[in-house]
């Protein structure tokens, strides 16, 4: 199996009304994104990280299981659009090859995750720096939104 | 009829993915990353809108560029400082030549 696209997971959006995710950059939960190989079997049915198929580094240790943590930017409105967004998330000294990621809430009870990421191609970092860019925090291409 | 609530990914929606070798990302590659969150343009905005939000991003783009390289060289110093006050001063002048 392998990555099939992008996913916002189904659990993510029920448990968003059962108030399970906090995205605020003060007080809010702990979401991290973690990096994949393309053996991953992820899709919008996915409702927790898993270690399985989680990437290793080649040399080096700059990858760590559970990946790295993300800074939350507040919640905001754009018209009658509510979003979010994420600080870019890099990794330094690094040496691995990652195809997708999964984020995560890293608070609750149960790592419960939130998107499946799939960047479309193995992607390598040889002592360099390894950085997943999100998109423009706006009403049209925030990484989450409500319209 | 009901207003209801859409939530969820864009239908173009893709992460990008900036990797390096051998090496940090330089100046000249984070201020276009950094541009990028300042200012982002529809394609299907007015010509001439467009025309003049790119030669805005472009002077942008060369300023965050400059600002990030100074950034840099400052920061060197703070380490070369660091480095020769504690007694390792063929390290300090390594960090110095970068």
């Amino acid at each position: 199996m392998a990555f099939n696209g992008n996913f916002m997971c189904t659990s993510f959006k029920k448990e968003l009304l059962e108030a399970k995710h906090n995205f605020l950059a003060s007080g809010g939960n702990t979401f991290r994104l973690a990096l994949y190989t393309n053996s991953a079997t992820f899709t919008a049915a996915t409702t927790a990280y898993t270690s399985s198929n989680e990437i290793s580094n080649t040399a080096g240790s700059a990858y760590v299981a559970k990946g790295v943590a993300l800074t939350n930017v507040n919640p905001s409105a754009s018209g009658t659009t509510a979003l979010t967004d994420f600080a870019d998330a890099s990794y330094s000294s690094a040496t691995f090859t990652a195809r997708g990621a999964l984020i995560f809430n890293d608070t609750a009870s149960g790592d419960p995750s939130v998107l499946v990421l799939d960047f479309g191609a193995d992607k390598s970092a040889s002592n360099g720096t390894f950085t997943v860019v999100f998109p423009t925090a706006d009403a049209s291409n925030a990484i989450i939104r409500i319209a | 009829m009901i207003p209801s609530m859409n939530i969820g990914l864009p239908d173009d929606y893709k992460v990008e993915v900036h990797t390096s070798n051998g090496r940090g990302f330089n100046p000249e590659e984070i201020a276009e990353r950094c541009a990028d969150k300042i200012l982002s343009v529809s394609d299907s905005a007015h010509p001439a809108i467009q025309q003049q939000a790119h030669a805005f991003r472009q002077r942008i783009v060369k300023l965050i560029e400059f600002y990030l390289a100074d950034a840099v060289q400052n920061d060197r110093t703070t380490v070369y400082n660091a480095l020769t006050d504690a007694g390792h001063p063929e390290l300090a002048s390594l960090i110095r030549r970068l």
